[in-house]
């Protein structure tokens, strides 16, 4: 079961990121732990980094012969809104895809010409013009893209709770489809709850309205925000249906549409906590470790088996039991303390997050500060030593890799014999226990939601 | 107490700059303005935080390296700690929460800052640091700490900041009654008045100083 390093997907160019420094899993210091091997009833994949684009093309073709699109005519203007997170997931080949084909069924079917693409993003302003680039989308869009900044213009939304902001350029047309893609980055804040109207109240937001979420309401109340502003007239006029990229830890499972966006994410969730919850408790049960960072996004989004390093940064907790709760700043600022040292090789740079104010954490290479913390961080000449110091200061040799790798993780010998070693305790746990729990605790009877997948 | 020491600054190659204010719609602090159809940087102001090297199209912003450090930070022991407590539970806050993730400041840094005479926004991001990270946490805090202090909170023309209400301690009674599966009474009772003693606060403890 303990399989040779996998090389992970290649890294997309980015002004944010550090200089490129050679991949992790070519070192022979690690080993590779397949995900379907550890918990044999994780979905089958219909795509996998490097695969058959014309499968995802066909499922997202399927899912859209669901859906009305009678409110989209002909001389409408349509913005196809998407978020910057999905475009790390397998190079984002399989989202942007799910978008292309989005984009040309909507076409065909309706007659409409004016389609554009707006992608919201976490912090950059060049993040989506390196998107647009990369995936050649103003080929596609005839030009028409634009990313939507928190910092951009807003516009006031009025809600059930009062005015919200998004950002203007998400909503300067008549239409807008919602692409969106369920996996659990972020989980200790979205709870899977209403992760499938989420970027209403993020991706698509202004930073205020960014900083209610978080800020002014808890870490469960928090996911009130994009229902609210979902559900505003203002939005709701506009909405015409949403497309979902569906995951699990082996990679992409397949595509989910509808006009019913409640619906839509209740069957997102069925899905999710399926597919992730035993990976990511397994992810939360270790007990002490290195990270390592290797990846092309900010250091809390990069992927191993699935997971994003920021659930392990995160508290050891379930985050999905919803008995859980706290103020988001609570658990913004929580840090897992079986996080021994961070070992930074790939990342973006702008920002750490006060990772190092937290763990001993070595850059590999030349110093590439971020503008605050400058003096926490420490570097060593080259990837080897790196690890050998972190290995000297923490006292372990369990060391987990997270370089955007789907279906497998790669990580030291010992650590993958400590999943092992926990694997089927986790497994019966989550099927007899905590699945249940947390299906029921978000009123979901998987006997009562069709599904279509 | 965090200390900041802020080692870059921006700069603005007028030669590329075209005036059209972006910059100073994303300044947390104000420090880079337009005059004369050229943007400045207020040296004193700058906490490089990037936002506006990240966001002009004309690429005319660099960061350089201050000669000096600016220091950037409060001591909340040297105000009244009574009113420093008072203030924070008027704004829902915890003194020791974190509010700002980035540069790990604490609500009882914001509240002393108000305390010390900040009357905006950008006062506070300049005495404490708070702002010069992504800003999607610590915005609406701040805002709060300001008007609990009575603070008519008055935000410069153009978008660098909106004012924005919304809390979940003020969500009427049929709205959280009709929305169960968020949690808006009970997430609201967990840190009402500034006294976190959460499930998540005991298991995780808090962020060491």
């Amino acid at each position: 079961m303990i399989n040779q390093a996998i090389r992970p997907p290649e890294l997309v160019p980015s002004v944010y990121a550090r200089e490129l420094l050679p991949r992790v899993a070519v070192s022979p210091r690690f080993v590779s732990l397949n995900v379907r091997e550890l918990f044999s009833d994780i979905p089958e994949r219909i795509y996998w980094q490097g695969g058959d684009l014309s499968l995802v093309r066909k499922a997202t073709e399927n899912a859209l012969a669901n859906v009305s699109m009678e409110k989209i005519q002909p001389d409408d203007t349509v913005n196809i809104l998407c978020c910057e997170h999905s475009f790390i997931i397998m190079e984002g080949e399989p989202y942007a895809e799910i978008i292309r084909t989005t984009r040309d069924v909507v076409k065909e079917r309706t007659g409409c010409e004016n389609i554009r693409l707006r992608i919201g993003v976490g912090v950059g302003f060049h993040e989506a013009e390196e998107l647009v680039e990369h995936y050649r989308f103003d080929e596609y869009f005839d030009g028409k893209t634009s990313g939507v900044v928190p910092l951009d213009k807003g516009i006031p939304i009025e809600t059930e709770i009062g005015t919200l902001y998004g950002v203007a350029k998400a909503y300067d047309a008549d239409k807008i489809i919602h692409v969106h893609y369920d996996d659990p980055r972020e989980v200790y804040l979205h709870r899977y709850i209403d992760r499938g109207l989420k970027p209403f109240g993020m991706g698509y937001a202004r930073f205020e309205t960014r900083s209610v979420f978080h800020a002014n309401f808890g870490n469960r109340s928090g996911n009130f925000i994009p229902r609210a502003i979902f559900n505003s007239p203002f939005v709701q006029e506009k909405y015409a249906f949403s497309c979902i990229q569906m995951s699990s830890p082996a990679g992409i499972t397949g595509v989910e549409a509808d006009n019913d966006a409640r619906l839509l994410n209740r069957r997102l969730i069925l899905s999710a906590l399926r597919s992730y919850g035993k990976v990511l408790r397994l992810i939360n049960a270790i007990d002490e470790c290195i990270v390592i960072l290797d990846g092309g996004k900010w250091p809390w989004y990069i992927h191993a088996g699935g997971i994003t390093s920021g659930n392990l940064f995160k508290a050891p907790m379930d985050f999905l039991d919803l008995r859980v709760g706290s103020s988001e700043n609570e658990i913004g600022s929580a840090f897992n303390p079986a996080i021994k040292a961070v070992v930074v090789n790939n990342a973006w740079k702008q920002a750490f997050w006060d990772i190092e104010l937290r763990a001993p954490t070595i850059m590999v290479g030349k110093h590439e500060p971020p503008f605050f913390g400058v003096k926490q961080i420490v570097t060593a000449e080259d990837l080897e030593a790196a690890i050998d110091f972190a290995v000297r200061i923490s006292e372990t040799d369990k060391i987990i890799v997270f370089d955007g790798s789907f279906g497998h993780i790669n990580l030291s010998p010992s650590m993958a014999e400590f999943m092992l070693k926990k694997a089927p305790e986790i497994a019966r746990e989550v099927d007899e226990e905590l699945l249940p729990m947390w299906l029921k605790q978000r009123g979901i009877d998987p006997e009562t939601i069709p599904e279509t997948m | 107490m965090s200390k900041l020491e802020i080692l870059l600054l921006s700069q603005v190659d007028e030669t590329l700059c075209n005036g059209d204010r972006i910059c100073e719609n994303v300044c947390p602090t104000g420090a880079i303005k337009v005059t004369e159809k050229k943007a400045r940087v207020d040296e004193n102001r700058c906490l490089a935080c990037m936002k506006c090297l990240d966001a002009c199209p004309e690429n005319a912003v660099t960061l350089v390296l201050r000669s000096e450090p600016l220091e950037v930070g409060i001591d909340p022991s040297t105000v009244d700690q009574e009113r420093l407590r008072e203030l924070c539970a008027k704004a829902n806050l915890d003194p020791e929460e974190s509010i700002c993730l980035c540069n790990g400041i604490l609500a009882k840094e914001v509240a002393a800052a108000v305390l010390e005479g900040a009357e905006t926004p950008e006062d506070v991001a300049l005495m404490t640091g708070v702002r010069a990270g992504c800003a999607m946490w610590c915005t609406t805090p701040v805002l709060r700490v300001l008007k609990a202090n009575a603070v008519e909170v008055v935000l410069p023309k153009g978008y660098r900041m909106y004012d924005i209400e919304p809390t979940v301690w003020d969500i009427p009674e049929e709205v959280a009654e009709k929305y169960p599966e968020y949690f808006l009474q009970e997430d609201a009772e967990l840190s009402r008045k500034g006294t976190l003693e959460t499930f998540a606060s005991v298991v995780v403890g808090r962020r060491k100083q």
